[in-house]
């Protein structure tokens, strides 16, 4: 039984790698284009935003929350940008977009921390809101945006493109504080277990703003590269993209019950998600089945995440108490 | 800590009963009766119109299609799940129906079963996506609202795939006139949507608060331990008021497609907030075990004449958007202050 449950335990913690080598092989077989490497940085320079996105996914994910207002924050700091920002430099522009998707973060964490309500319901009532702002002050009309940000995307140092570069240094700052510094282990422990973090005299509710402020920062700086990436925004711009962020942490192995994951993983799983989109584009698959791929995908991340939390659960009960075996 | 100030003892001594005032009118059974008033008393001066008889009718026929799915969504809210698919399923619903009975190459096309057919399909696809809905939950041990949200995305992006192979536009039009009667039609001067929303509310009252599956959701939604440990059947209780969700969200989409004459696959996209805002504004609770179809009525009531105002008032969508994701904040925070006098108490 013990291996048994261990056995299926190592299936589904490598599930996501044994579905990405089966994706490239799939694909590599139905098109001889896809395997090229221009092809692979395409997918990572596609991947970039929502991996981004992810990271900051991660952090409130961790702390057993959920953030379904990013892509609405997005829309919302993008608008703004467009409307108030015009011929500002570029560094300017992200500033502004990282502080306003941080504010929003801010909100997010206080009525979730304040107040104690559920995280998905305040942020689902945020993306509603921060939607609905955004289209006020657009008149849902399209934005686009001066070529002082688009030119970004054709930008590269020392041949890393623009992206790929924003996304690294994500990456990297996002790891080294969730895996170096005290704040990040203070993360797992709140996503572990919130009660005893309290009793062990973490401050809970400061790190659980702090993960929400966190996302939205991220989510600005994604949404920056997304836009930097299109030029131009419309009333549906980053609609749905949380439900890929979400499915990128969960794909790399990071817990909706909290306490358990990555950002190394969640980048991971970002590819994965790109790598299935741009493999259906390029074997020109029916458009419509995209979202339905995308919600098999979500779906089954996130069974092999409550399978997998079940295991565990089942697990560390028997290494507490040996004695119940004998 | 033995010196308190003189001034803390008085507003000590002042709060229990500011706060009993206020705890008293936020766990009322009628608050948000109150709150209609309220509210119906505040915008009277600025739309005068909301209290005709013509406006109140219209009132009432926006309240039914809303009311059946909202009923189904308060099962679910009750066992501490929550189903944000409706909206999938109303839409895969009214394309599925649709097929079926359309006159330009229905299945079902110019037979007599047709409308029966087209509805007993309707009724199915909503049992068959609430079954996915509750095995997911009890069986994979997913968290229900990411469940939904990955089922809502999947069936809303499936009945427009679907539309595309049974129709060279984005819906599916030439209904039969049976079917589209059930929007028009009337017995004794009462609309058959009124009928259908009363049956489905007054056997929903009954299951809730009567019958033995009603005591086993309330007892899964306050204390799923507890539930298991005193013999409930856990995993079915669960599995079956998702499947009463589906099918009420799938009487909605029968509702919805005769009034519109049309399957559209995107006939429920727009209504979740609606869903969801009207159950828990009526006081049904997110964190499970409490809720009552007749909050729900009150709820649904809410947000008809919050939407019918605003509509009159020439409010934009983008305005509608903004004051019901507020209302659903507002409600969620009603919601955990309710949850928080209770266990003070």
């Amino acid at each position: 039984m013990k291996i048994g449950s261990r056995l299926l335990l190592l299936l589904l913690q490598n599930a996501p790698y044994v579905l990405f080598v089966v994706l490239l092989v799939a694909f590599g077989l139905m098109s001889d284009r896809f395997l090229a490497v221009a092809n692979f940085r395409n997918i990572i320079i596609q991947a970039a935003p929502i991996a981004i996105l992810a990271i900051g996914m991660t952090f409130v994910l961790l702390i057993a929350h959920i953030d379904l207002s990013v892509g609405a924050s997005m829309y919302l700091t993008a608008s703004v940008l467009a409307l108030y920002f015009t011929g500002v430099p570029w560094p300017v522009g992200l500033a502004a977009v990282a502080v306003g998707g941080a504010m929003i973060g801010l909100v997010n964490g206080l009525v979730v921390t304040r107040l104690g309500v559920a995280s998905f319901i305040v942020t689902l009532a945020m993306l509603f809101i921060l939607r609905g702002i955004a289209m006020w002050l657009s008149n849902t009309r399209m934005l686009m945006f001066p070529d002082a940000i688009t030119d970004l995307n054709r930008t590269a140092l020392l041949g890393i493109p623009s992206a790929i570069l924003a996304f690294l240094v994500v990456f990297a700052l996002a790891w080294v504080v969730l895996h170096q510094t005290p704040f990040g282990r203070q993360v797992y422990a709140v996503g572990e277990d919130p009660e005893a973090a309290r009793k062990a005299g973490l401050p809970v509710e400061r790190i659980t703003l702090a993960c929400f402020v966190i996302a939205g920062l991220c989510a600005g700086i994604g949404g920056f590269v997304t836009i930097s990436q299109i030029g131009a925004v419309g009333p549906k711009y980053g609609d749905q993209v949380e439900f890929a962020a979400i499915a990128a942490s969960v794909l790399g192995g990071v817990s909706l019950f909290g306490g358990r994951g990555s950002v190394a993983g969640t980048v991971f799983g970002a590819i994965l998600i790109k790598t299935v989109q741009n493999g259906l584009n390029i074997i020109n698959a029916d458009p419509y089945i995209y979202p339905l791929v995308t919600a098999a995908i979500i779906f089954l991340a996130v069974a092999i995440d409550g399978l997998r939390t079940r295991i565990l659960e089942r697990l560390e009960q028997r290494t507490i108490r040996p004695l119940s075996e004998a | 800590m033995t010196a308190v100030p003189p001034v803390d003892v008085e507003r000590a001594r002042a709060r229990p009963t500011g706060h009993l005032r206020l705890a008293r009118l936020v766990l009322s059974e009628y608050f948000t009766l109150v709150l209609c008033a309220l509210y119906l008393a505040a915008v009277y001066p600025f739309v005068p119109e909301m209290l005709t008889a013509e406006v109140a009718a219209n009132v009432l026929s926006d309240m039914m299609p809303l009311l059946v799915v909202a009923i189904g969504q308060t099962f679910v809210l009750v066992i501490a799940g929550i189903d944000l698919s409706v909206t999938a399923i109303i839409s895969m619903a009214a394309v599925v129906g649709a097929s079926v009975m359309t006159g330009t190459g229905g299945y079902l096309a110019g037979s007599p079963l047709a409308v029966p057919g087209a509805i007993l399909a309707m009724l199915l696809v909503g049992l068959a996506i609430g079954a996915i809905n509750g095995l997911s939950v009890t069986r994979l041990n997913m968290p229900s609202f990411i469940v939904t949200l990955a089922t809502r995305m999947f069936f809303a992006g499936a009945a427009i795939w679907y539309t595309t192979f049974h129709s060279a536009s984005s819906s599916i039009a030439d209904l039969p006139a049976g079917f589209t009667a059930i929007a028009e039609g009337d017995v004794l001067g009462v609309p058959v949507t009124v009928l259908i929303a009363v049956a489905v509310a007054v056997a929903a009252h009954l299951t809730l608060s009567r019958s033995r599956l009603g005591r086993h959701i309330y007892a899964v939604g306050a204390n799923p331990k507890a539930a298991r440990i005193s013999g409930v059947p856990v995993a079915r209780t669960i599995l079956i008021t998702f499947m009463i969700s589906g099918a009420c969200a799938a009487i909605t989409s029968v509702m919805y497609v005769s009034r519109m004459q049309t399957g559209s696959p995107i006939v429920g996209e727009n209504i979740l907030l609606d869903v969801i805002g009207a159950v828990v504004i009526g006081g049904t609770s997110l964190f499970g075990g409490k809720g009552k179809v007749l909050w729900t009525v009150f709820g649904v009531l809410f947000l008809v004449l919050l939407d019918t105002s605003m509509k009159l008032l020439g409010a934009s969508l983008f305005a509608i958007f903004i004051i019901k994701g507020g209302v659903i904040l507002l409600a969620a925070m009603i919601d955990t202050l309710r949850h928080r006098l209770m266990a003070t108490r």
